[in-house]
């Protein structure tokens, strides 16, 4: 069983993954997070001791890799197409503080 | 109060492939900006990763020279994070089963050869390049995407001497096996060190502190050197060392706070679902092993055994691997290596300083030095003469041909010599009176004369020898 | 009009293309399912460097997810509403030297997460069959557009059941083969080990041939199959004579739906008539009743990775603002709606140190013994089939299916089940319940797509619904 989370905590938590949300929101999420909760019990419920994870739907290895010799380039033209703020050639963001 | 030390190394290198880790996106340096990236670098919607067989090519490399156990099963995984520098918000890496693990590598201490364990090597990609002016950020994608390998050691070190023994002997290694540039100062490699302290005899160390941005292997040292310092002296004073980033700052020769550790940050690591698990065909990486290309140690091995090198000249030579892939043409050609040594040690380092080239930039075959040495050895021209000589073989000149345009030959037959001693000899009855009356300086005027007449082509230790011999027996 | 049907007059090419963007400009006011039409003008100009190809001449319709090089391509997300592609997905150059004329790109859930086709930045997409329904999703305006008879072919993509569901509510064929027998490269993602790209049809034959052109290899996606793409027009012929069909209980069990049951029953018939051994079989209920939550947990644990890149920095809808790091937090607060970011959350929850063993490693571990159960099946049965939806396409203002609900938890998602597994899977409409078209998904095993088509034409054959017609 999930301990049951906050509105603050899922607005903390998005922040983290560059966004914000309305407390409205923040607390659809706190609802939606009980019925997961109770989903996640079903999820739990399996016996799955000694199982690997399965991350491919197919895992047989493969042996492909790529020849270093192709090449594939776009021109700075179109590289730069999407962009809002292009200076000299480069995307421009305000003052990324490192 | 004194303090052991724990030092770790993590260097990330760039490796020399042509293209990109996971796109066929040229890798090249110092081009325009965002003009060798393709949609994948960028990180458009909807790209997918490809695996460059070049780097896992070089991965393997580095992996051999450096003991490591090779895992076959080539995985990736992703680190997510979100930076202006990140195209797809997350890195893709290995994490979980890097290709390299349980290695080490032997460096030279004062207190002889000391094992550094080194932990794992694993292939990533590299992020774009950023440019920070006064009010704006900009960004360059060219570098965004190459292939990069981070190398981990176990904190087995514990001085700057130690640490930049390390980091000198693994740059050695790279670039002897040609798959990386090194080069520390354009940042083709990236070396971030951390280092704690206890007081000696304690059993918990103190906090870690990480250092980055060491441009060159001096500093490696010089930033230890001071971290240690200052660590100790916050100790002494007990003091808290905090747990933060800092760099070296070439100005000051001192470590300086960039930005605290926040609370470990958690990068969400899980395994790509876009590249399958690779499994590596064993006879490829078998090949790959076995063409190993000489690593310095076993090179500064065979030019003791070989050439009768000492370990001096032979360091010199191998810290140097122009110069030394150089020599070994010379000496091809030539019949004694160390004299080859000798000369591209002095004599044409020598030149290639005072002249600010490379050998690359300059005309000089190894070929025409090998015989300039031999033609000293067979007593062609004196050493006095090769050194002339040479300063057109450098500009790629055969030195036979340069020797007899200038009309040099070292004339070493005894009875030609003996008949110009004896001419000069008859035509300076003076010289002979005073050298009888114990004046030695008249041997020297009489070899002036010999040599003089042989247009300076008499061997002159010979002249010398034969000339008070004859003066005897007047 | 069916594929066939096109192919056999290569004469009026030119009318058809412009009859279809026509058609598709008109449904617009009806059906909302277009996000951008695309001028055939310079694609049919080159239709002659293409003769011969499967798909001569054939106006086809793209999912806005799929990347069309100079051609906005938004996975109907407002933060890609300005996006234009500077390459094409490898598909898009597979149906055009087959010589496909594109003349739209298509409406979606945004980002493709989402069964309804409600969260379109564009708006809803209505159904064909019924404007106050919803089409499906998240390849909702595909399956509409084919389903309105504007185009015989339209791609999609699943990930949980994105081409099947839509394709039941709105009466047409939608197929979903073995992952990695398309690739995906170019698709804007969803979740990349549950993706797969297929399309609408109006038959199982169309079907068949959309398969053969967008099948097979890609050195660009590295889990694209080296497996040799069949020719499935010739595999298509409806002998189920001896094929064992396996029918699943759970679902059944769980549908109360009457007339649902009474087309499939029909159906199921039929195909015994046909020679078909069909059985009832019972698959793991406790496995069964954890697919939907795992399911949750790897679609949005990827899924909040794979949509990182979208940030404002290099493309997209950038927000201003002081700093980077706010440009990302405006550009993605505003750029997504709130069903994404919602689950972008959950995602995060789910990949975070201390829950990834519990919960996103967990859900994969579930999904290994899904597969092994789906196998123990599949080891005896050359398909397993169920009812693709409860009932017909739900009302427009019913969002339930967009909300993570208990209802109908086997019923309404057994189809991820093609997913887990990535074995081929296939939609084909099996009547009307209540007067709204459902289909009976078909999934068989890994790179049968030969077979499976087979057994769904027989389908076709017992129900009669080719080029199912709206009203009919």
């Amino acid at each position: 069983m999930e301990e049951i989370k906050d509105q603050a905590y899922f607005k903390e938590l998005a922040h983290r993954l560059m966004f914000d949300l309305s407390d409205e929101e923040a607390l659809d999420i706190v609802k939606e997070f009980k019925t997961l909760c109770s989903q996640l019990e079903l999820l739990e419920a399996i016996d799955t001791t000694g199982v690997e994870p399965m991350v491919y739907p197919f895992e047989a290895p493969t042996v492909y890799l790529r020849d270093d010799e192709e090449e594939h380039v776009i021109s700075q033209e179109e590289a730069l197409s999407n962009a809002q703020k292009v200076v000299q050639g480069h995307f421009s963001v305000p003052k990324v503080v490192k | 109060m004194k303090y052991d030390v724990v030092i770790g190394i993590e260097i990330h290198c760039e490796l020399k492939t042509k293209h990109k880790m996971f796109s066929a996106g040229p890798a090249a340096f110092g081009q325009r900006a965002n003009t060798c990236v393709n949609e994948i670098d960028l990180g458009h919607p909807g790209t997918l990763p490809s695996v460059n067989k070049q780097a896992v090519r070089y991965a393997i490399m580095a992996s051999t020279a450096l003991n490591m156990s090779i895992d076959r099963l080539v995985r990736f995984d992703r680190k997510n994070y979100y930076y202006t520098d990140l195209p797809k918000g997350f890195q893709i890496t290995q994490q979980f089963h890097p290709i390299g693990s349980n290695g080490y590598l032997d460096i030279e201490t004062e207190d002889g050869i000391k094992r550094i364990r080194i932990e794992r090597l694993h292939m990533e990609e590299d992020t774009a390049k950023q440019f920070h002016l006064d009010t704006q950020t900009l960004i360059d994608f060219n570098r965004s995407g190459t292939s990069l390998v981070e190398i981990v050691s176990l904190p087995d070190m514990s001085s700057g001497k130690e640490a930049a023994a390390y980091v000198s002997k693994l740059r050695e290694i790279l670039f002897y096996l040609g798959v990386s540039d090194v080069k520390m100062e354009e940042g083709s490699m990236r070396c971030d060190i951390n280092i704690s302290l206890k007081p000696e005899g304690s059993e918990k160390y103190g906090t870690k502190v990480e250092i980055k941005n060491l441009n060159s292997i001096s500093n490696v040292q010089k930033a230890v050197d001071f971290e240690i310092e200052r660590q100790s002296k916050i100790y002494d004073e007990n003091g808290r060392v905090a747990q933060e980033t800092r760099r070296f700052d070439e100005a000051t020769q001192t470590t300086v706070s960039m930005r605290m550790k926040e609370a470990s940050v958690d990068y969400k690591y899980f395994p790509e679902p876009n590249i399958f698990p690779i499994l590596l065909d064993s006879e490829w990486v078998k090949k790959i092993q076995e063409n190993l290309p000489e690593l310095p140690d076993q090179r500064r091995t065979r030019y003791m055994n070989e050439y009768g090198l000492g370990s001096y000249d032979a360091n010199v030579l191998i810290s140097n691997k122009e110069l030394s892939d150089f020599y070994e043409e010379v000496c091809k050609v030539a019949k004694d290596g160390k004299i080859a040594a000798n000369w591209c040690i002095s004599e044409l380092s020598g030149a290639l300083a005072k002249r600010s080239e490379t050998l690359s930039s300059m005309k000089l075959s190894a070929d025409h030095l090998g015989a300039l040495i031999n033609m000293i050895l067979d007593k062609e021209i004196s050493g006095k003469q090769a050194k002339e000589v040479f300063e057109d073989v450098l500009e790629g000149k055969d030195p036979k041909e340069v020797a007899a345009a200038k009309g040099m030959k070292q004339v070493s037959d005894t009875s030609a010599i003996l008949a110009l001693i004896n001419q000069v000899l008859d035509e300076n009855p003076q010289s002979i009176a005073d050298f009888k009356n114990g004046k030695s300086r008249a041997v020297g005027f009489l070899v002036g004369q010999v040599m003089k007449k042989s247009k300076g082509q008499a061997n002159p230790a010979m002249t010398n020898q034969l000339l008070t011999e004859e003066l005897k027996k007047r | 009009m069916t594929i066939v049907e096109m192919l056999k007059d290569k004469e009026h090419i030119e009318e058809r293309v412009y009859e279809a963007l026509e058609k598709a400009q008109k449904s617009q006011k009806d059906l909302n399912a277009v996000v951008t039409f695309i001028d055939p003008k310079e694609q049919l100009e080159h239709l002659d460097e293409v003769k011969g190809g499967l798909l001569e001449g054939v106006p086809v319709i793209l999912k806005d997810n799929v990347s069309t090089k100079g051609i906005k391509t938004t996975a109907s997300s407002k933060i890609l509403e300005n996006y234009v592609p500077v390459y094409d997905a490898t598909i898009v150059k597979k149906m055009r030297d087959a010589g496909a004329i594109f003349i739209a790109k298509s409406s979606m859930d945004e980002l493709a997460m989402g069964g309804t086709n409600l969260t379109a930045a564009t708006g809803p997409v209505r159904n064909p069959h019924n404007l106050e329904c919803m089409s499906g999703g998240s390849s909702g305006g595909s399956a509409a557009l084919v389903a309105a008879g504007v185009v015989p072919m339209a791609i999609g993509s699943d990930t949980g059941d994105s081409i099947r569901k839509p394709a039941s509510y709105c009466g047409v064929v939608g197929l979903k083969p073995t992952y990695g027998r398309i690739s995906r490269y170019g698709i804007i993602p969803y979740s990349s080990s549950l993706d797969h790209v297929g399309c609408f049809t109006r038959s199982v034959k169309d079907a068949a041939i959309a398969l053969e052109v967008l099948a097979g290899r890609d050195d660009f996606d590295m889990t694209s199959s080296f497996e040799p793409v069949e020719h499935y027009i010739d595999a298509v012929k409806g002998d189920v004579a001896g094929k064992k069909v396996a029918v699943l209980k759970n679902v059944i069990d769980a549908i109360d739906n009457e007339a649902t049951m009474q087309c499939f029953n029909d159906v199921l018939d039929g195909l015994r008539t046909k020679g078909a051994v069909v059985e009832v079989v019972e698959m793991n209920e406790a496995l069964l009743k954890a697919l939907l939550p795992a399911y949750y947990l790897i679609a949005n644990c990827e899924a909040t990775a794979n949509h990182s890149n979208l940030d404002g920095i290099r493309f997209g809808n950038r927000k201003d603002a002081e700093s980077s790091e706010e440009i990302m937090i405006k550009s993605r607060t505003e750029g997504f709606g709130p069903l994404i970011r919602k689950r972008f959350v959950i995602g995060s929850y789910g990949l975070f140190v201390e829950n990834q063993e519990k919960l996103f490693r967990q859900a994969q571990r579930v999904r290994r013994l899904i597969v092994e159960e789906v196998n123990r099946v599949l080891s005896e049965y050359d398909v397993f089939v169920a009812p693709a939806s409860v009932s017909g396409a739900p009302k427009l203002d019913d969002a339930s299916r967009d909300q993570l609900s208990d209802t109908y938890l086997v019923a309404e998602n057994h189809m991820i089940l093609g997913n887990f597994t990535g074995y081929p899977s296939i939609t084909v409409p099996m009547g009307l319940s209540d007067g709204m078209p459902v289909g009976i998904c078909l999934t068989g095993s890994a790179f049968k797509e030969g077979e499976l088509l087979n057994i769904a034409q027989a389908v076709e054959d017992v129900t009669g619904l080719c080029d199912m017609k709206v009203g009919d």
